[in-house]
């Protein structure tokens, strides 16, 4: 992968630069001994891998605002850093970049239950907010898999969604205000803890623009009361073009399940092997489908739900009967990624989006490309908004079979994007599709975000090479 | 667009604005004009109109979304998504009668405006089911973003940026929307006679039960009698599968009984008091100014009380007290009461209705800190560099 | 995740184990979350995957142990509280061990360092000599306050003088090498692992457990030759010293076993559980791998065996309510969540939970000892999450565990001391007050 010349003016100042940060921060705030560097040269994404030039931890706002406005000052590039589980390289550094980790402001600020809100700073991770409610009753909605680890902060980096987004949206939907730090070091508080400021919708641009536009700190987070209970039912189909009939015939008779996830065969095995959650071995597709209420409410519409599904001659279908067996149902789905690493070395995890309709072609393509390249491959897919997750397996060991790998990946997104979708629906582009954008896009839709990003830093120091094309004009000049 | 006709029309926006972007004329953008009294007078010499951008270009129902002009009337998507079961989740008000003007709405004006009604406060703003638009920039090009599937992070999000955006940036040409099944009935818990605070302390408690409710308003007697209530009243709505109507507004009843004896509207009737609560009918009749003010819910009463000691009021509450709708004296002192007080609860306002005069003379909207106003203008220079498309129609300047 | 060894690395059977391990982390970082240090310290080298990597980076350099992989592995404190996380199956507790000892081979600590090692590695596993030992520091634990300065050496004396009980109980009445008839009708037989520290700290434990034992028909034999399970030495790098205490524990273990016959080997400390469960893996390649395996399969904690034989209260519920303390060893190291709480309730106490429970109180064996900067945050963080479920009781299945939370406005004991007294022992000490 191509990236941009570092600045040699830089490199020839790291002395300079390592002292400036150690007077912003403290001692243990400041890495620049290599071996130390080490783990912060990739993130969740580890096929790519970049030493920085150093690595900054900051514990406040104010203290982001002074090293960004050192480095701006400098000349140096930024890459904002979270918990560092980005599946697109989105935390990938470069020689000459600053990593600016959030992991010390892990705290949280305030909690409002009347007002259904909480503000937190960048460094709690997604669960954290969850588990600080919970014992009221309430949640933070949006639950990527792995809400476990993933900051807020890099959530509205990447505008990151989950499995319960098709009911409670993804992460921009649940905003309400932001606190961030501009690369010339000014800190700007957007929104509040109000609905929809008048003016424009910066809360809605900086949503999932990647760490391009700004470093944000604080987060005030919508939170909700959580149902009455939830449960889950397990659907197995012969073919995934019927599991795909039945997904329509279940929206389209106006029920909106919580969640609604596809397996197909080789995910099936790879997740039954890991949870032995009773997944049909025999089955080619498998759908789990969660809905929420009492009891009643649950037994009526997974009543309703199984009517359907029976309409589609399913191998099985399993209504859990309760929320232990609803949990494990979960558990083989929610420990998908890590059920493919047990058999497979490595994987590459693909974020495509497809019109649902599509699912079957789809798949039916991606099978050819996987025996046309010797890769095998699961497929995960949030049925219903579209967004699906193959999982290309190979060996990092092998060169050639991760060459292999990334073209089979950048074919699927590009089917992706023929058929009607996008590259990426949750992950961002990150490094990894950077340079399938004008796939996606015309020259002037490239141009246009560019623009923006001009408009918020207009040296191009914020985690530059990343969601851009490098043969843009405008990285093209900074490498320069 | 697509369709040979659709893509005339957007060929037709891209030519005007590339005239006007070579001859540097400011331009006005309208649809149908029906919310043109909203923000800031524009000043230009010519109009680009968005009207011939018509027709629904897809609709998927079994996908959720649906896609048509930006010129599209309003109520022909609804009717279209109506005959599948289907509705707008974000409520789009109708604000023409508060604008007394009698066009129908287009969607490119709902977007643009980024107005929604009741069910925000659980579903979402308009801005959060734009899954993809098709616009023209200030310098007469065709720019997409987003698309057809409805989760999407591929590059900067110009969806949500141009939502709202009053036009300013660029022309909306083609909008998709992600819809939502009509739910099967309706029902509102309607708690009498309980004073600002403590209307809207039922509200949190129902907003906070696990019961989904999706609409949230407080009516003050005045506000409640348009819609033919006695006293004021806090509604609480849920919509739902009828079984789950029945089941939750009974339950919320039960646990929100430290409120008083509450009553239940009906599927029709509960359908007539959330479009009034939505089309701000409380306010209709009022001569004057008109304010939108959103605030923390918890801090919504006092914001209410403080103005209706300032002037001579007429309000209500939405959004579970977050959204306070307030009529007034369309005067200089008023409108300053109103940034004040909306600014001392940590809030948000738009001066959303007045006189030519007035809205020309102040901010319609909260001026913002030095960092961010230069980073406005860099956005808008980024879409518009010469400044033609609604030129002042949110900022001065800009 | 991608490594690069050398075929001729990997001919070493500990790199090649160590490359296996390392080729399951797929990097996603989900055991970053759920790391004690990281939580605190929030830099990636302190978590399992920063070490993860660091060690990777160790091994593939095949130039020993730098003073910076030191550091950060030093910090780790065991808890395993990433393999309970991690999606991939990742055994870390098996890469940390390897680099420990490979820490221990090749890298020169500072000369307190070292002596602060060779003196913990010296007394803990040898009751007598950690008898004498606590004597004199009970005796200097008021001075603890008087330890001058901010030296590593200074503050590792402070702890260790907190750590040390204000009175120190009498030796145990019951534990020494021989066998306990069982009461009524025998139903079974077990080797009790007496251990060492515990025996000095709190010989209670072993007593209840012997009592109760007895008490449900099950007759238990401390086995001549058997002593500390070697964990201790194991988690500072020291191969040989912890092979040796596991060969004497094996044989000790399969004399009973091939003699009166052993249903099971009953661990009361889930620390010294977890490594006696693991010795099949440390004597891989090994002559006696077969026995070690065999003592492994054996190796039950005492909640686990309670569990199967049944347990039941005879006395009326006490009206207690008892916070249930996880050690790390138990539901990290060993997976037992469910049984000690099942215990707890069944004899009659309502249980509660710590929010936070994944994360370690920070005694970690000798860790509270070694790391004096960060244990004690720890101890605070789990003392502050205890006192807010507002129990009566604490209940823990490991001495390291309650030595550590001691002294924090909360009476810990042991769960089989609580459940020995249910079922007809003596009011556990300290418990009497709270009633």
């Amino acid at each position: 992968m191509q990236q941009p010349e570092p600045k040699r003016h830089v490199l020839a100042r790291r002395d300079a630069i390592v002292a400036g940060l150690r007077g912003i921060l403290p001692e243990s705030g400041v890495i620049a001994e290599a071996l130390r560097m080490k783990p912060y040269e990739t993130d969740g994404l580890p096929a790519y891998r970049q030493m920085p030039l150093a690595v900054a931890l900051p514990e406040t706002t104010e203290q982001v605002a002074a090293v960004l406005k050192f480095l701006h000052r400098e000349g140096v590039r930024v890459i904002p850093r979270g918990a560092g589980t980005s599946l697109s390289g989105g935390a990938l550094p470069l020689e000459d970049a600053v990593v600016v980790g959030m992991m010390r402001m892990n705290r949280i600020l305030e909690i409002d239950y009347a007002d259904r809100c909480a503000t937190v700073q960048a460094g709690v991770t997604n669960i954290g907010i969850t588990n600080a409610v919970q014992a009221e009753g309430f949640f933070y909605a949006p639950d990527p898999s792995s809400q476990l680890a993933c900051m807020i902060g890099g959530n509205v980096g990447m505008n990151s969604g989950g499995a319960h987004c098709l009911r409670y949206g993804v992460t921009a939907n649940n905003l309400l205000g932001l606190r961030v730090v501009t690369i010339e070091g000014e800190i700007i508080d957007i929104g509040g803890h109000h609905l929809d400021a008048a003016g424009y919708d910066w809360l809605g641009l900086l949503t999932g623009s990647e760490g391009q536009l700004v470093m944000v700190t604080e987060v005030i987070v919508r939170i909700l009361r959580g149902p009455e209970g939830a449960r889950a039912m397990l659907a197995a189909f012969k073919s995934n073009e019927i599991a795909g009939q039945c997904v329509d015939s279940i929206i389209s008779s106006g029920i909106i399940p919580v969640a609604l996830e596809f397996m197909d065969r080789p995910a099936i095995h790879a997740c039954e092997a890991f949870a032995h959650a009773g997944y049909p071995l025999d089955a080619e597709a498998l759908l789990i489908i969660e809905v929420e209420g009492s009891v009643a409410e649950q037994d009526f519409l997974l009543g309703r739900i199984k009517e359907i599904c029976s309409q589609f001659d399913p191998i099985s279908l399993k209504v859990a009967e309760s929320a232990e067996q609803s949990l494990a149902i979960w558990k083989g789905r929610k420990g998908a990624f890590g059920a493919v690493g047990r058999i497979s070395p490595d994987y590459l995890c693909m974020d495509g989006t497809i019109p649902t309709g599509q699912l079957p072609l789809v798949l039916r393509r991606i099978g050819e490309m996987s025996d046309a390249c010797g890769l095998k491959v699961a497929n995960i897919f949030h049925a219903g908004d579209g967004n699906l997750h193959p999982l290309i397996m190979f060996d990092a060991n092998d060169p050639a079979s991760f060459a292999t790998a990334e073209k089979f990946g950048a074919d699927i997104l590009r089917l992706c994007v023929e058929v009607g979708g996008c590259l990426t629906g949750e992950h961002g582009v990150g490094v990894e599709k950077r340079d399938l954008m004008p796939v996606q896009f015309s020259p002037d839709d490239l141009a246009q975000q560019r623009r923006i990003k001009d408009a918020f830093d207009p040296g191009w120091l914020l985690n530059p090479s990343k969601v851009f094309p490098l043969q843009a004009p405008h990285t093209l000049a900074i490498a320069a | 667009m697509s369709g040979a006709a659709g893509l005339a029309a957007e060929a037709g926006v891209i030519a005007a604005v590339q005239a006007a972007y070579e001859s540097g004329t400011p331009v006005e953008v309208c649809g149908n004009a029906s919310k043109r009294g909203m923000l800031r007078p524009v000043q230009a010499a010519a109009r680009i109109d968005t009207r011939a951008l018509t027709g629904i270009t897809l609709y998927s129902p079994q996908e959720l979304v649906i896609g048509a002009g930006a010129g599209t009337p309003m109520a022909e998507i609804a009717a279209a998504v109506a005959g599948k079961g289907q509705q707008i989740t974000s409520e789009p008000p109708d604000f023409s009668a508060l604008f007394g003007s009698t066009a129908p709405q287009t969607l490119g004006g709902v977007v643009a405006t980024n107005l929604s009604g009741p069910r925000r406060v659980a579903w979402g703003a308009t801005r959060d089911h734009v899954m993809g638009v098709r616009a023209v920039n200030g310098r007469g090009e065709l720019v997409r973003s987003g698309g057809r599937v409805l989760k999407n992070v591929t590059g900067l999000d110009i969806c949500k940026l141009l939502s709202g955006s009053h036009g300013t940036l660029a022309i909306l040409t083609e909008i998709v929307l992600k819809v939502l099944p009509r739910p099967e009935r309706r029902g509102t818990v309607v708690f009498a006679g309980l004073n600002p605070v403590q209307g809207v302390a039922a509200l949190s408690a129902a907003l906070g039960s696990p019961y989904a409710v999706c609409g949230a308003a407080y009516l003050p007697a005045e506000a409640a009698a348009a819609l033919g209530f006695r006293t004021s009243v806090a509604l609480a709505r849920i919509e739902d599968f009828a079984v789950s109507v029945d089941y939750r507004t009974g339950r919320l009843r039960e646990e929100l009984a430290q409120f008083g004896p509450a009553e239940v509207l009906d599927d029709a009737a509960s359908i007539a008091a959330w479009a009034a609560v939505r089309d701000a009918v409380p306010l209709h009749g009022q001569t004057g100014a008109i304010w939108r003010i959103s605030v923390r819910p918890s801090a919504g009463p006092g914001v209410a009380a403080a103005l209706a000691a300032a002037f001579d009021a007429r309000w209500f509450m939405d959004w579970g007290g977050g959204l306070l709708w307030i009529a007034g004296p369309a005067t200089e002192a008023a409108h300053a009461a109103v940034m004040a007080a909306a600014g001392k609860a940590g809030g948000t306002w738009l001066l959303f209705r007045a006189p030519d005069s007035l809205r020309a003379a102040v901010p319609v909207i909260p001026e913002e800190p030095a960092a961010l106003a230069r980073i406005t203008a860099s956005v808008k220079a980024a879409f518009d560099p010469k400044g033609i498309l609604n030129p002042g129609r949110m900022y001065a300047g800009i | 995740m991608q490594t690069n060894f050398t075929a001729e690395q990997l001919r070493d059977p500990g790199i090649a184990t160590a490359n296996k391990i390392l080729r399951t982390c797929v990097h996603c970082g989900m055991c970053t979350a759920t790391c004690p240090t990281f939580v605190l310290l929030g830099d990636e080298l302190d978590s399992p995957r920063g070490r993860i990597y660091l060690i990777k980076d160790m091994l593939e350099s095949g130039r020993g142990a730098p003073e910076e992989v030191v550091r950060h592995v030093d910090r780790c404190l065991s808890c395993l509280s990433c393999m309970t996380t991690c999606p991939s199956g990742v055994h870390y507790m098996h890469l940390v061990d390897q680099a420990r000892e490979v820490i221990e081979q090749t890298y020169r600590r500072p000369w307190h360092d070292r002596a602060a090692r060779a003196l913990l590695a010296g007394l803990l596993p040898y009751p007598g000599r950690l008898r004498l030992a606590m004597i004199g520091a009970s005796a200097a634990r008021p001075l603890r306050g008087a330890v001058p300065g901010n030296s590593m050496l200074a503050k590792r004396l402070r702890a260790m003088l907190a750590l040390a009980p204000k009175r120190l109980p009498g030796p145990s009445a019951l534990s020494g090498v021989r066998t306990h008839k069982a009461e009524g009708d025998k139903r079974g037989r077990v080797a009790l692992l007496a251990g060492c520290a515990q025996t000095v700290l709190d010989p209670e434990i072993n007593d209840a457990t012997i009592r109760l034992l007895t008490r449900l028909g099950i007759e238990v034999v401390v086995a001549e030759g058997a002593g500390c399970c070697g964990a201790l030495a194991h988690h500072m790098g020291k191969h040989d010293p912890a092979m040796a205490s596991a060969r004497a524990n094996i044989a000790a273990w399969l004399r009973e076993a091939d003699g009166a016959g052993l249903d099971a080997i009953v661990v009361n400390t889930s620390g010294c559980g977890t490594t006696v469960k693991d010795y099949g893996f440390m004597f891989r390649g090994e002559r006696e791998q077969a026995q070690a395996e065999r003592v492994a399969g054996l190796a039950m904690d005492v909640s686990e065996y309670l569990t199967k034989i049944g347990y039941a209260p005879t006395r009326e519920p006490p009206g207690l309510t008892v916070a249930y303390h996880a050690a790390c060893s138990l539901q990290h190291g060993q997976k037992i969540t469910g049984e000690p709480k099942a215990l707890l309730r069944k004899a009659g106490f309502r249980v509660v939970e710590p929010a936070e429970g994944h994360l370690c109180c920070g005694s970690a064996g000798t860790y509270n000892i070694l790391q004096p900067d960060i244990a004690p945050r720890l101890r605070e963080r789990k003392l502050d999450n205890l006192h807010r479920t507002k129990p009566d009781l604490v209940a823990a299945g490991n001495i390291g565990c309650i030595t550590q939370l001691s002294g924090g406005g909360l009476t810990v004991v042991h769960s089989v001391q609580l459940l020995d007294w249910m079922a007809g022992g003596p009011v556990p000490q300290g418990v009497a007050d709270v009633r």
